[in-house]
């Protein structure tokens, strides 16, 4: 029952963080692209293709999370594109580069607290990428 | 059914949220450079004596009027949002106010020079000096006798009227407009990415 609502609970804060991120972002692909300039790894060139296509993915990954299709290879994919945005986002911080986060909403700089946050985000993302599926856990459950 | 559902309120949120915005119908600022009915309008909320807001110029700004504004695809519109802890900022709005009222190409020089010139004016205040340099001595003096024109204070206070109302919170702040939607950037943008935008527009 325990890991049933952490399942859930992790499927519903990842779809929803996923979701709000790609929403905010969706409505400002020119803030974004500015935020992603800021961290001075993106050639030039992808920056704007790169500011209107991520949103999308973050928010097909939060639509596809929540309706648990292929979940755990979905949860995977969240885990991955999570895991790039800590190694960004450290390197630049380690860079000393005071860049604009772009994480959930605009204005919020870099630093540890952003890393960690996303860290922490990826504790969801690999528990529900590695987790059986709850439907085949509850069935053996069931059996016994 | 549960998973349709999602999709169906997913989709209706995404809808809103890329919805084109309402551009306002007539911008309150005459244009920097460009025709005002250009099919892009670019509108800056600015702060003389900001050093962001004169990287964003520099950088960004001039190669926009100097390949776009120029062939009339691109409209600039400069607002002045003079910043209180700015000592001069207000000042060199006054100047670039006064300016303005000479014609478009004063009014341009002007702003280029206090923008080119930041560092100099911002230490002593010489704005003065900063603006003879790039005016001819009868359009100085006329600009000198325009300085005390109580409408200049006004359209300053109207321009920082509208940024509040825009809710500008720090400068630069700049709105782009293209397409019927307008989209706010607060801060830079190079301009390469700017040129980029641009050119699935109007190239």
């Amino acid at each position: 029952m325990a890991v049933r609502i952490f399942h859930w609970l992790s499927r519903v804060l990842l779809a929803g963080v996923f979701l709000y991120s790609g929403w905010v972002k969706v409505r400002a692909p020119l803030q974004f692209a500015a935020a992603i300039s800021g961290y001075q790894i993106v050639p030039t060139r992808l920056i704007l293709p790169l500011a209107d296509y991520l949103p999308w993915v973050e928010i097909a990954l939060g639509v596809l999370v929540l309706a648990g299709w292929k979940l755990r290879w979905v949860a995977a994919g969240a885990a991955a594109l999570l895991g790039i945005f800590i190694v960004i986002q450290t390197s630049t911080y380690l860079r000393g580069i005071e860049a604009d986060c772009g994480c959930f909403g605009f204005g919020e700089r870099i630093s540890p607290l952003t890393i960690a946050r996303d860290g922490l985000l990826l504790l969801p993302a690999l528990f529900l990428a590695l987790q059986r599926s709850p439907a085949s856990s509850t069935a053996s459950s069931s059996r016994k | 059914m549960a998973p349709r559902v999602i999709l169906c309120a997913l989709a209706a949120l995404l809808f809103v949220a890329v919805r084109p915005f309402a551009a306002p119908a007539s911008p309150d600022g005459s244009a920097l450079g460009g025709a005002l009915d250009a099919p892009i309008r670019v509108e800056v909320f600015s702060d003389f004596q900001c050093p962001a807001c004169r990287s964003l110029y520099m950088e960004t700004i001039r190669p926009v009027l100097r390949d776009y504004s120029s062939k009339d695809k691109v409209c600039v519109i400069y607002y002045d949002f003079p910043l209180q802890m700015h000592q001069y900022a207000r000042v060199a709005a006054r100047w670039a106010q006064a300016a303005r009222s000479l014609g478009r190409a004063q009014w341009l020089a002007v702003v280029d020079a206090l923008y080119t010139q930041q560092a100099k004016w911002s230490e002593n205040g010489s704005i003065e000096a900063t603006v003879a340099g790039v005016l001819t001595p009868d359009d100085l003096q006329k600009l000198k006798k325009g300085l005390n024109d109580p409408a200049i204070e006004r359209q300053i206070e109207r321009e920082l009227t509208l940024g509040n109302q825009r809710e500008v919170k720090s400068t630069p702040t700049f709105f782009v407009t293209a397409i019927g939607r307008e989209q706010r950037v607060v801060g830079g943008l190079p301009y390469p990415v700017l040129k980029d935008f641009f050119d699935r527009i109007v190239k």
